[in-house]
């Protein structure tokens, strides 16, 4: 696979919490408004390409037994950076994401990439690979957080755009109503890929 | 054998450029963070519990030294005064105290230079949603009102959050305690 592949693949083909999904936790709690998700999916993205590199200018380095240990300690390390970053930068978006922020480190996203691909590729193509599903998991993210912000708040990145007498759907912002939304996502990602599928040849 | 010492050797170096590299962005994030978290926390606090002053309190805080750590480092409280006419009339400083389940409750106490308790705040804690979270409530926070520095703090709690309640007076006490023991530095 090209470098360019190895960055669009994790935008559609292998975009996280749909086609993987992986590391929901965070997916489910966060997304209340599109700048939550969005701030989550950043954080996660620098924590992802920055592991991705690290470990793979490592992995002739590191011994395989203790591989998982070392991984950890570096996606920790860039985990505590972005923490102490976003408090001294972005602390209304710190405040909120709370906790979400050093449970990056047990994201199972990060530590999979580590294992399954920055660990036995080139660093070029590793960080190909953070970017492509760094930026797919934010896109996800932001989405999915703007689908419950519209509907749960009645507001669109923090502006109002319903009418008037729109009632929201409080329930939209409760962690069932992630479910909900993250089902109807996914369903609408496979019925996508089924006419695309039909339309190419009916494999 | 010589596996085992890699190991150990790799797991080792990982560690100790990652401790490195962690201390020096800690380092570097101290002052902003510390910025920032007196804008966010304590500002709304300060701004409730001080009344007309003509100066910045955030700008213009500092620090008094209130004794020691078991490490010999100096513990340190910060004062928010309020001015008028380049004279200290009343400062801002919290106190913390224990609330229900053992977490803190920082509180923000407004005393003037007389001696008289202006108002308080609640800047943070941890109590029950709904029940001691009721603490921050106006009607709770204004029977504070007009104690003397001298006085023993002793309100009326909310019902259903006696804890709560009598950790914000603690956390009162202890803030007052600290302005009559380090009055000359305070003001």
């Amino acid at each position: 696979m090209s470098i360019t592949d190895e960055f669009t693949k994790g935008l559609w083909e292998v975009i996280p919490p749909f086609r993987l999904v992986l590391g929901l936790c965070p997916v489910l709690a966060v997304t209340t408004t599109g700048i939550n998700g969005m701030g989550m999916g950043l954080a996660t993205t620098f924590v992802l390409v920055f592991s991705n590199l690290f470990v793979s200018l490592l992995r002739r380095f590191i011994p395989s037994q203790v591989r998982i240990a070392s991984f950890i300690v570096i996606i920790a390390s860039f985990v505590v950076i972005v923490e102490l970053v976003m408090q001294a930068y972005f602390y209304p978006l710190f405040k909120i994401l709370g906790i979400f922020i050093p449970l990056i480190v047990v994201n199972c996203i990060i530590l999979g990439r580590a294992e399954a691909f920055a660990s036995k590729n080139g660093p070029i193509a590793s960080l190909a690979d953070g970017l492509g599903i760094g930026l797919g998991f934010t896109i996800s993210l932001f989405v999915l957080g703007c689908i419950r912000e519209l509907l749960g708040s009645g507001t669109l990145l923090e502006i109002p755009v319903m009418w008037s007498s729109f009632e929201p759907f409080t329930f939209m912002l409760k962690p069932p109503g992630a479910f909900v939304a993250l089902g109807i996502l996914l369903a609408t990602m496979n019925l996508i890929t089924q006419v695309q599928a039909r339309k190419g040849g009916g494999r | 054998m010589r596996d085992i010492i890699k190991m150990i050797i790799v797991l080792t170096i990982i560690g100790a450029v990652s401790g490195l590299a962690l201390s020096l962005v800690y380092e570097g994030t101290k002052a902003p963070i510390e910025y920032q978290t007196i804008k966010f926390v304590k500002e709304p606090a300060v701004k409730k519990v001080l009344t007309g002053y003509d100066n910045d309190p955030i700008a213009d805080r500092k620090k008094v030294v209130i004794g020691e750590d078991e490490r010999g480092k100096p513990i340190e409280l910060i004062i928010f005064p309020a001015k008028k006419a380049g004279a200290t009339f009343a400062v801002a400083l919290e106190g913390k105290g224990k609330g229900f389940g053992g977490g803190l409750i920082g509180v923000m106490v407004g005393v003037s230079k007389k001696g008289t308790l202006l108002d308080i705040g609640i800047t943070s804690h941890s109590e029950t949603p709904g029940i001691g979270s009721k603490v921050g409530e106006t009607s709770f926070t204004e029977k504070f009102k007009g104690i003397k520095t001298d006085q023993e703090i002793k309100v009326d709690g909310i019902s259903g959050a006696t804890y709560s309640s009598k950790g914000v007076m603690s956390a009162v006490t202890q803030a007052l305690g600290y302005v009559n023991t380090f009055s000359k530095e305070i003001f």
